[in-house]
């Protein structure tokens, strides 16, 4: 049976490319600029082609939010076949995304749009949109998705400090990193802050020390695992974590353009919403 | 005086040897320090038990006690207050076991100085973890038995039982090589054993010496090497001024008047006995803390200096990682020394850096001081280098802060234990995590041989590069690269994961490229992060890990 409601999200939801159709989720994209050139994100550039980029380009590329009009644009050829539609975003505290929906949703007419902000980035929201998927009423789905909004985590581990430092989203204080050493950050992004969780020397070393924080915070409801061109190393963490929770999928997924232009390459990150 | 033949040795005679001890030892320490032992530079034995012997008559020179104990009692606390190195740390604890030996004592009989000399020793041996024969331990020993076998002799005399100590330290310190195999290869006596028999010599030479020549031999004093610098967070109420000074008095209660300097100011300290006390205070009102001091005895040596200027420069640039209160209430201090390693350490949070490492051994008051400096009653100390850790764990005593001293051997030891470091976890665990990482990693260090020597079943020549691993000479060569990459394939490369160099004072642009390009291409599964250190004596440092 299908639901009377839309499911949208935008690319830093990092959705799993099967998701996409199994839960019926509309992306909007975000954009990155190489100077003069704009992307959307994995629509006009994979992600492969994002990051053999960033590793050539002697400038970081910037990123931008999708403009009010594209998610307007959106919005009103959803409400030709749904009663209304939930938008669920990255949050408020590192894009204006929500935003842009929010501005969107109020020009047009007749259509209930439900603005979520996240106040996460990458797969919590994936897990927030295939819980609003399986609710049977846009109510009942915003109840749901505002409930888990406090419990969403991201584990990330970072190759280096030096991409979110020139984005201007931590300094290499707030991640407990004041030195000149090229030191491996552990940062959690909770409670809309990034917060430094251990700081380590090498990667080998800083991978197991990240499942054992997250198995720290067990149990959980949803667990996933994101990487930024790392992805036989995310399997063997998927791989680890499906042994120790039988029953959950552990889905993989890639961090995008996006996201990417602020992690770097090589990044990881556990996903997660608590129970 | 000169013609009063007392028997005896009193609180001035023992003043008069301690001070002709110093000036002997001040002429002669660079003799000390060139007995290299083992051939890296860090000939500084000689220095550091000078700086010691220095801070051991410093309250002396002030003293006009009548009674020996309370002469060796200043010894024993000064000496402890100011020890610097292993040796000097050792020379402490024979002070000390000789304030105790001549505990409630006026004068000395020969028979009686003879044993003091025996509980010195002693009390150096029981100071001691493992203690090592045919080094200054032995040669106390021998300098007590041979003053025993002097002072049993019916016509013993005071100059006769200091003579026989001094000779009976020459013979033990001729004999070190014989106990030593390090020694033997390096073909060198024992340096800190050397210098126990100078301060031997240079009381021997009071005693035997009339007053007139003793004004001549009084020379001056070596100039004081540059103080370490101590950087730390600036506390709330600013720092305002440090005021030292002594207390001299009669029963002066030590508790008491601490406690009443702390409501007046931070970073406090006062010790000593209750004759003479010493304070060093951080205050704001220094006129108070010397009118109230003054109303306990005469005040000596009275020192107050304008912190704020020189602390705000030290500030300056620092990293603001470590400024935010924390909230486990543990600090960290570290001994480094080298621009670019300080700010490492800085950068990684350290709240107080003490200045000082293999040339330079920081003293016990230098650690104290900036223990003491920082804003947390639970400190973390990290001496960084195998010759610094005996003085680190004095601090312990000195202190009412629960101080750890996390045996940390080298710089990367140091680094690895302080990136464990956080802020929101508790002390032991802490200290268990620090201690584990500082294990994990291994040292490499690299520098030149001083002269040529045998180490370990290699011929060195001078010059030579030398590659130690974990303080330990395994590789001589005359090339950077080749020596670390036959270290690093010592230790197996296979199973480390990143190389940090640490770039010395000494090593050339050129010289760091060709050797990272050299561990490079010899070990390309390995990691290599190029940093500077800016220590002296060791063109490069490395960290494997």
């Amino acid at each position: 049976m299908k639901r009377s409601f839309a499911v949208v999200t935008d690319s830093t939801a990092d959705l799993p490319e099967a998701w996409r159709e199994r839960y019926d989720i509309e992306v909007v994209p975000l954009k990155v600029l190489f100077g003069e050139e704009t992307f959307r994100d994995g629509v006009d550039m994979s992600n492969e082609e994002f990051f053999a980029r960033l590793a050539t380009s002697t400038k970081l590329p910037t990123t931008s939010a999708p403009s009010p009009g594209e998610f307007a644009e959106l919005y009103t050829r959803l409400a030709q076949d749904h009663d209304g539609c939930i938008s669920i975003h990255i949050g408020r505290q590192l894009s204006a995304t929500a935003e842009a929906a929010r501005v969107g949703a109020q020009s047009v007419e007749g259509f209930r749009v439900s603005v979520v902000d996240s106040e996460t980035v990458t797969m919590p929201m994936a897990f927030l949109c295939r819980v609003a998927a399986e609710c049977a009423t846009l109510d009942e789905a915003t109840a749901a998705v505002e409930k888990r909004i406090p419990r969403c985590r991201v584990l990330a581990l970072l190759d280096t400090l030096r991409y979110i430092e020139m984005g201007g989203r931590v300094s290499r204080a707030q991640a407990m990193i004041g030195t000149m050493l090229d030191l491996k950050p552990l940062l959690l992004v909770v409670d809309r802050e990034i917060k430094p969780v251990d700081r380590v020397r090498t990667r080998s070393r800083a991978i197991p020390r990240m499942v054992e924080f997250f198995v720290k915070d067990m149990p959980v409801e949803h667990v996933g695992v994101v990487h930024a061109q790392a992805p036989e190393e995310a399997e063997v963490i998927a791989a680890d974590l499906r042994r120790r929770l039988p029953g959950l999928e552990v889905p993989v997924g890639q961090i995008g353009c996006v996201l990417g232009t602020h992690t770097g390459p090589k990044a990881l990150g556990l996903v997660y919403i608590k129970k | 005086m000169a013609e009063n033949k007392t028997p005896g040795v009193d609180g001035p005679l023992f003043k008069r040897a301690l001070l002709g001890s110093l000036s002997w030892l001040s002429s002669n320490h660079e003799e000390v320090n060139r007995l290299n032992v083992f051939p890296v530079p860090d000939g500084d034995t000689g220095t550091n038990m000078l700086l010691t012997l220095q801070s051991a008559v410093e309250d002396i020179k002030e003293s006009n006690a009548a009674e020996v104990s309370k002469i060796a009692k200043l010894a024993s606390h000064g000496s402890l207050m100011g020890a610097r190195g292993n040796s000097g740390v050792i020379l402490s604890q024979i002070f000390r076991g000789f304030a105790r030996a001549v505990e409630g004592k006026s004068s000395l009989t020969p028979a009686e100085l003879a044993t003091a000399f025996e509980e010195a020793a002693n009390a150096a041996y029981r100071a001691v973890n493992k203690p090592t024969e045919g080094t200054i331990l032995t040669v106390a020993r021998e300098a007590g038995r041979s003053a025993s076998a002097a002072a049993s002799s019916p016509d013993a005399t005071v100059p006769r039982v200091i003579a026989a100590a001094a000779s009976g330290a020459r013979a033990a310190v001729l004999r070190t090589p014989s106990q030593l195999q390090i020694l033997r290869d390096a073909g060198v006596v024992d340096a800190g054993g050397f210098g126990l028999q100078i301060i031997l010599e240079g009381m021997l030479k009071t005693v035997e010496e009339s007053e007139s020549s003793l004004a001549a031999l009084s020379v001056s004093l070596p100039v004081a090497l540059p103080a370490s610098q101590v950087a730390v967070a600036l506390p709330e109420e600013g720092w305002g001024y440090c005021t030292e000074f002594l207390i001299e008095g009669t029963n002066l209660d030590l508790d008491r008047i601490k406690h009443q300097i702390e409501s007046l100011g931070n970073s406090v300290l006062v010790v000593g006995e209750p004759e003479l006390v010493k304070v060093h205070v951080h205050t704001d009102d220094p006129t108070r803390v010397i009118t109230l001091a003054g109303g306990y005895g005469k005040l000596l040596k009275l020192n107050v200096g304008d912190m704020s200027t020189q602390h705000r420069r030290i500030l300056e640039g620092e990293n603001q990682a470590s400024a935010a209160p924390r909230p486990n209430g543990v600090g960290v201090v570290a001994v480094v020394a080298g621009r670019g390693l300080v700010d490492i350490f800085r950068g990684l949070g350290v709240d107080a850096i003490v200045e000082g490492g293999q040339t330079m051994n920081p003293s016990t008051q230098d650690m104290l001081t900036a223990i003491e400096s920082v804003p947390y009653d639970e400190v973390i100390l990290l001496p960084n280098n195998k010759n610094v850790i005996l003085a680190a764990k004095q601090v312990l005593g000195l202190t009412k802060k629960n101080v750890h001293v996390i045996e940390t051997h080298s710089v990367p030891q140091g680094v690895a234990a302080v990136v464990a470091f956080r802020g929101d976890r508790s002390g032991a665990d802490n200290l268990a995590a620090m201690k584990a990482e500082a294990e994990r990693v291994q040292t490499i260090e690299v520098t030149h041989a001083v002269r040529d020597t045998r180490s370990n079943g290699m011929k060195v020549k001078k010059g030579d590069v030398i590659g130690l691993i974990n303080d330990k000479l395994e590789f001589a060569g005359t090339d950077y690269g080749e020596v670390v990459n036959k270290a690093l394939s010592k230790l197996g490369a296979d199973s480390y994961e990143l190389v940090t160099v640490y770039r010395g004072e000494d090593a050339s642009d050129d010289e760091a490229e060709k050797l990272e390009s050299a561990i490079r291409s010899t070990h390309p599964g390995l990691e290599v992060e190029v940093q500077q250190g800016g220590q002296q004596h060791y063109p490069f440092i490395l960290s494997v890990e």
